[in-house]
């Protein structure tokens, strides 16, 4: 008997709990599954799924898994699947283990828009912000604007088996070889950016052992803030220059005081919109084609190939811009 | 009545009833909440999700009821999973045979239950406590994962294996089909071996269990290579599932196993535990997971819900027995 009031009492509580959820009637219906909840760039992203589906009349939802494993992401896709939703948005942990599900998604007749998942094969699209070229260069020619085209540079990377970073880095180094032939990477790149006090000590010892070093490429969310450190602790702000994309909110202080250069990011507020411009285009049964125009992308080019859509659409971190997208919570 | 009662118990645990109840008061809450609970889509996508955590349940349960625990358990599923990889691109990869997976899934088995044997081996005859003896096999099994693979994944399999993963027979899922399957063998190797009644025993006191003429050692060093298998299969049945593997798949579940467990009934210091109410509190997780799911509940909130129904669990747990005697006292 008690068992059973055991079973009442717990089943009352989380009755509470699960309020009444109503749904639209014949709205499109969108789930965005993405890396993990309740980080600031997905609370962002979620920020502009919400904004844009209300502008659209879309019944759009973000799932946010509650770490960044990719077994909780299909698991997430599943239900989604159960739910029937028009279309399932994903930002994937592990672009493998997620193409028998999506799989299955695409043949129960449901679309598929993936971002930063350019790998994927069953998906309807893939859009980027940022390609990994456009990425890599743009930080690269700022470094040299800042260097004045010459002098010694070292080259952070999140760590070394992080795909995206040594494209950017790769990118990076090639421009700059090309283009400033002056400009000289010192060693291989080094796998600190993933934190702030390896990409400090790190930073510390380069200086010491070069004393022409003159820049720092840091990939890595990290690796800017380490060796921006580095750089003030040494009284070397406007003499040496870090670069890289970084957290506005965590960097905003040692952007100001010069320490940390500039770098680039995309808005993970932007790529919630056009999750969901590009899934009514979807649900719509319209065409995406060469020369479209996607608010927040521009006009495309999308690769019928391998169904991506790769445009270049940074927002640059520096003492002006920091404010304002630290205020956004990234 | 009672002797019929007990004989109940004895296969089902006390729990079973309880539990069930709540699963069907979930149910019902969540289809009258959400227009699409009740359809077959989701009761079969909820049996698709359960089956590789449930595998993984098992794998905790067996050291939990002999008074252990095994940290290890998503590292070796991970570590097996690359052995059967490893095994299917040498014979082809997307072109290899059925003979290929079964050779490779014996492979995987084998080195599930190796690196289990060693860790019990290190628990019983070096007398490490199990915590700290899987969770060294933990560290070392994730490192040789991403020392081998460089942290990347393996993938590009034969297609039969997503029928395997993803395929359906008479209406089940297939990776539901191999959970239940798997429950049976534990739970008759839980409650009609000698092998169980001897990991009760050592669960309830092991020192008495070693007196009484147990074969301690060799009955922990059995439950960890055990353990270690059902692993391996939970890694096998993930590669099915995911079409590729590498080390940190299904990271996030090595607690919600042994959430499971004790939602079960399991005794965290060993000695009691049965399969069948740990198998209802499996679908009880994955139907309020699922439910929120549908309703569009944020991530974060469900694991604070399945938190919140352990507590009033645990507590109407301690609070029976309290009120039972409370009751038999005014009675009286």
């Amino acid at each position: 008997m008690l068992r059973i009031l055991t079973a009442a009492f717990a089943g009352a509580a989380f009755l509470a709990s699960a309020g009444a959820a109503a749904f639209g009637a014949e709205q499109p219906t969108m789930g965005v599954v993405v890396k993990i909840g309740g980080i600031p760039w997905f609370n962002a992203m979620e920020t502009g799924i919400k904004e844009e589906a209300a502008k659209d009349g879309v019944n759009a939802t973000m799932i946010g898994p509650t770490s960044a494993d990719p077994a909780l992401q299909v698991r997430a896709i599943e239900d989604l699947i159960a739910k029937k939703v028009t279309v399932i948005g994903v930002v994937p942990n592990d672009e493998k283990a997620l193409e028998p599900v999506l799989e299955k998604a695409r043949n129960a007749g449901i679309k598929v828009v993936a971002h930063e998942g350019p790998g994927i094969r069953n998906k309807d699209w893939d859009f980027e912000l940022a390609s990994a070229k456009g990425f890599g260069e743009t930080h690269a020619e700022l470094l040299a604007q800042k260097m004045g085209g010459k002098g010694e540079y070292a080259v952070y990377v999140g760590s070394l088996t992080v795909p995206l970073h040594n494209a950017w880095a790769d990118a990076a180094i090639a421009y700059l070889k090309a283009k400033y032939p002056d400009m000289k990477l010192i060693g291989d790149r080094y796998g600190v950016a993933e934190n702030v006090d390896d990409s400090r000590k790190t930073a510390l010892d380069l200086l010491s052992a070069h004393p022409d070093l003159k820049g720092f490429l840091a990939f890595g969310s990290q690796g800017p803030i380490g060796a921006g450190r580095a750089i003030e602790e040494k009284g070397l702000v406007g003499k040496v220059f870090v670069l890289g994309p970084f957290s506005p909110g965590q960097g905003r202080k040692l952007v100001k005081e010069g320490a940390i250069a500039g770098g680039f990011m995309w808005n993970p507020a932007e790529a919630g919109r056009v999750f969901v411009r590009v899934g009514k285009l979807l649900a719509e049964g319209q065409e995406i084609k060469d020369g479209s125009t996607i608010d927040g992308l521009g006009t495309v080019k999308p690769d019928p190939a391998s169904r991506n859509i790769i445009t270049d659409n940074l927002v640059p971190i520096n003492a002006s811009t920091v404010d304002k997208l630290a205020d956004m919570g990234l | 009545m009672v002797d019929r009662i007990e004989r109940h118990y004895a296969v089902f645990g006390r729990d079973v009833w309880g539990l069930l109840g709540f699963l069907a008061l979930a149910l019902i809450a969540f289809a009258a909440a959400a227009p699409q609970f009740l359809t077959a889509a989701n009761f079969s996508s909820m049996a698709f999700q359960v089956s590789d955590l449930g595998l993984l349940t098992l794998a905790m349960l067996m050291p939990i009821i002999s008074g252990g625990f095994n940290l290890a358990i998503i590292a070796t599923a991970n570590l097996s999973g690359l052995t059967l990889a490893w095994i299917l691109n040498l014979n082809g990869g997307p072109q290899a045979g059925v003979l290929a997976f079964a050779g490779g899934a014996a492979a995987a088995l084998a080195v599930g239950g190796a690196s289990g044997a060693a860790m019990g081996a290190t628990i019983a005859f070096l007398g490490a406590h199990p915590i700290l003896a899987s969770l060294a096999m933990m560290i070392f099994l994730r490192g040789l994962g991403e020392y081998l693979t460089r942290g990347g994944d393996i993938s590009g399999f034969p297609d039969f294996l997503g029928e395997v993963g993803h395929g359906e027979l008479l209406g089940v899922p297939v990776p539901m089909l191999v959970l239940v399957g798997a429950a049976l063998f534990w739970h008759f190797l839980l409650s009609h071996t000698r092998h169980g009644f001897a990991v009760t025993m050592i669960g309830s006191n092991a020192r008495a269990a070693e007196y009484s003429g147990v074969p301690v050692k060799r009955t922990i060093t059995l439950v960890y290579a055990l353990s270690g298998m059902m692993c391996a299969l939970a890694g096998i049945l993930m590669l099915t599932r995911f079409n590729s593997v590498r080390v940190g798949h299904g990271d996030s579940l090595l607690l919600v196993t042994v959430l499971a467990c004790f939602l079960g009934g399991v005794d965290p210091f060993g000695g009691f535990g049965r399969v069948a109410p740990v198998f209802v509190a499996l679908l009880i997780l994955q139907t309020l997971s699922s439910g929120l799911n549908l309703l569009g509940a944020n991530q974060h909130l469900s694991t604070a819900v399945w938190g919140l129904f352990l507590i009033a669990v645990m507590s109407l747990r301690w609070a029976g027995p309290v009120l039972a005697k409370l009751l038999k006292r005014t009675k009286e």
